[in-house]
């Protein structure tokens, strides 16, 4: 599990890759960021986070039924939100690389 | 806790967000708890507290390098500033300017006038050189003592609550949710004055920041606490600094000095 | 509102403060004790003993609350409110008391007038609480403000209230009114009785207010 501080970057571009993948709904994003291992995201995290993304136009929300209980808003990436994806995920790549060589240097051989 | 979305809806409009907007958000603020069949107030704590949340972090650019807050508004200046108790000069030509989301250290020897500058930001001591500007909003907590010692950490947050215009009963709840952020759940019923040291100190800083001020001037705030409640507690700080807070803390601990923005030594006696 | 829970607050806080709190409600009995062959004698001297027991009472909540006033000030409360606030709370506690022991007088002795007799205890527990908030606002250690208290409280008791030096001390009023019920005489000594309590409680809160609106000043810097 990622701690706290890192997640706080890195959301953004998590919620982004899996909106990328299919449109989904907030309770659904935070099982699939447990289930990748990534974090359990409180939320009170995911929620701003997600409103943000649709507030600076990176996602467009729609409402839709489910079976059990309450309409829920399921969030669909835009454009603009590939773009800042793409970028990002570009940015964390080269973030990775660095970090892994620092982390082979001192690897336990 | 029916009226979790009108207490959200009150402090997003008190926060200055406008009213078809603050509408919008607490609607689905409420159908975001829905879905997860959760009441609001045990997936997002505090209506009041999620409302500042939210209000910041809707104003934070969406990017994916760990952030590195843009440094806000000046909060507080000091420029000459000097002060003296009879013939004993304590502090003379302090300059200090401090924003918003930044971390400054007063550091130097004991009996240099950290505790007299830190006065003399919070206007609890006037200066007698120098000028001072500072936003309205502080929070202050001192080295030792600003606890009474008969009261119950509820009772003291009901009491600084009131102080900044709260009602008690929010105040309260306020004052549990900053208190768990320290990993400290007060025992009903405990007075102050029956507290270990470093719990009085947490108490003490949740009633610095009970109102949410704008600037925290603290004292060397961790005296009493355990390796885990002192990284509990920059921890902390660093959370004020990332909400856009200033905060002044004055420290002797060398090793603090990596986690901030300035350092101000005022040297030796 | 800074007011109304301050004072709630004070209250709950004497209110724990037992051993200090039974010493207190024990003391006034004592007085009463001793010259409980003479009505006159033990009313008064009950009621000097609540006004002494409200004031040290008095003396120790403000002296306790040195330490949160400047915070709490600093959060926005105002001085009238803080002080406003403990002097209702002593006010009322102290009226508690005078209505117990003049329940307790008036069962236990034939009392000549014996609403005069509650107005002076009344008067004595109304009195003392601006007065050791003034006392408590002025020495800052509980042990000198507990020795002032004696010291005043002693002297009003053995001086002669015809004197001035009786005149000018905070309790006048009670041995005065206290008289005028128990010994009679003429009307004008409850007016003077009252009057001088008046002046003695607006001087007293004043003094008061005035000492910590000096001490809880804030400076008050202009905006960045």
């Amino acid at each position: 599990m990622m701690s706290k501080p890192w997640l706080h970057g890195f959301l953004d571009l998590c919620l982004l890759a899996m909106l990328a993948e299919r449109a989904d709904y907030g309770y659904g994003l935070a099982q699939r960021l447990a289930a990748a291992g990534v974090a359990d995201v409180p939320g009170g995290t995911l929620y701003p986070a997600l409103l943000r993304l649709e507030e600076q136009g990176l996602a467009v929300p729609s409402w839709a039924p489910s079976e059990s209980g309450p309409r829920r808003k399921y969030y669909e990436i835009t454009p603009a939100g590939r773009t800042v994806l793409a970028e990002q995920a570009a940015q964390w790549s080269r973030f990775r690389t660095g970090v892994d060589t620092l982390l082979t240097a001192v690897a336990p051989r | 806790m029916s009226d979790w979305p009108d207490r959200f809806h009150a402090e997003l409009v008190r926060l200055g967000v406008p009213g078809p907007r603050a509408r919008r958000l607490t609607e689905d603020t409420a159908a975001q708890a829905a879905e997860t069949t959760t009441d609001p107030a045990g997936l997002f704590g505090p209506a009041h507290l999620y409302a500042r949340h939210l209000v910041t972090e809707l104003a934070a650019p969406v990017g994916a390098t760990p952030p590195r807050y843009a440094s806000g508004p000046v909060l507080l200046t000091l420029a000459g500033v000097g002060k003296r108790y009879r013939r004993r000069t304590v502090l003379s030509g302090v300059d200090l300017t401090v924003r918003g989301g930044e971390v400054a250290a007063i550091v130097g020897a004991n009996g240099c006038g950290k505790s007299t500058l830190l006065r003399i930001c919070a206007g609890l001591t006037r200066p007698d050189a120098g000028t001072v500007h500072r936003t309205r909003r502080v929070g202050y907590v001192p080295q030792d003592g600003g606890t009474a010692g008969w009261l119950t950490a509820d009772e003291h947050f009901a009491l600084f609550g009131a102080a900044a215009g709260v009602v008690p009963g929010r105040a309260r709840s306020t004052g549990a949710h900053l208190a768990a952020k320290l990993a400290w759940r007060p025992e009903p019923g405990q007075r102050a004055q029956q507290l270990s040291g470093g719990t009085r100190q947490k108490l003490n800083l949740v009633l610095g920041e009970l109102h949410s001020p704008d600037l925290l001037l603290l004292d060397e705030p961790y005296q009493g606490f355990d390796q885990g409640t002192y990284l509990d507690f920059w921890h902390q700080v660093h959370a004020w600094r990332d909400a856009g807070r200033a905060v002044v803390v004055v420290t002797h601990l060398l090793h603090d000095l990596g986690n901030v923005d300035h350092v101000l030594d005022l040297g030796e006696r | 509102m800074t007011a109304l829970v301050v004072a709630g607050l004070s209250a709950r806080e004497v209110s724990r403060r037992r051993t200090a709190v039974l010493l207190v409600i024990a003391l006034p009995l004592w007085f009463y004790l001793v010259r409980r062959d003479q009505t006159g004698q033990s009313i008064r001297m009950l009621a000097l003993g609540i006004g002494w027991a409200i004031s040290t009472l008095t003396l120790f909540v403000v002296n306790a609350s040195r330490g949160v006033d400047p915070r709490l000030r600093l959060s926005g409360a105002s001085v009238t409110g803080l002080v406003g606030g403990r002097l209702l709370a002593m006010s009322g506690t102290g009226a508690l008391l005078a209505l117990g022991y003049a329940l307790l007088a008036g069962l236990d002795q034939d009392v000549p007038h014996p609403v005069l007799a509650g107005l002076i205890m009344l008067i004595s527990a109304l009195i003392a609480a601006p007065f050791g908030s003034l006392v408590g606002s002025l020495l800052p250690r509980e042990l000198e403000g507990a020795l002032a208290l004696l010291s005043v409280c002693a002297v009003q008791m053995l001086a002669d209230p015809a004197g001035l030096t009786a005149k000018l001390m905070p309790f006048w009023s009670v041995r005065e009114i206290g008289t005028y019920a128990v010994d009679g005489g003429d009307i004008s000594m409850l007016w003077h009785g009252l009057a001088h309590a008046a002046l003695v409680w607006l001087l007293c809160a004043a003094g008061t207010l005035a000492v910590f609106s000096h001490r809880l000043r804030l400076a008050h810097y202009p905006e960045p």
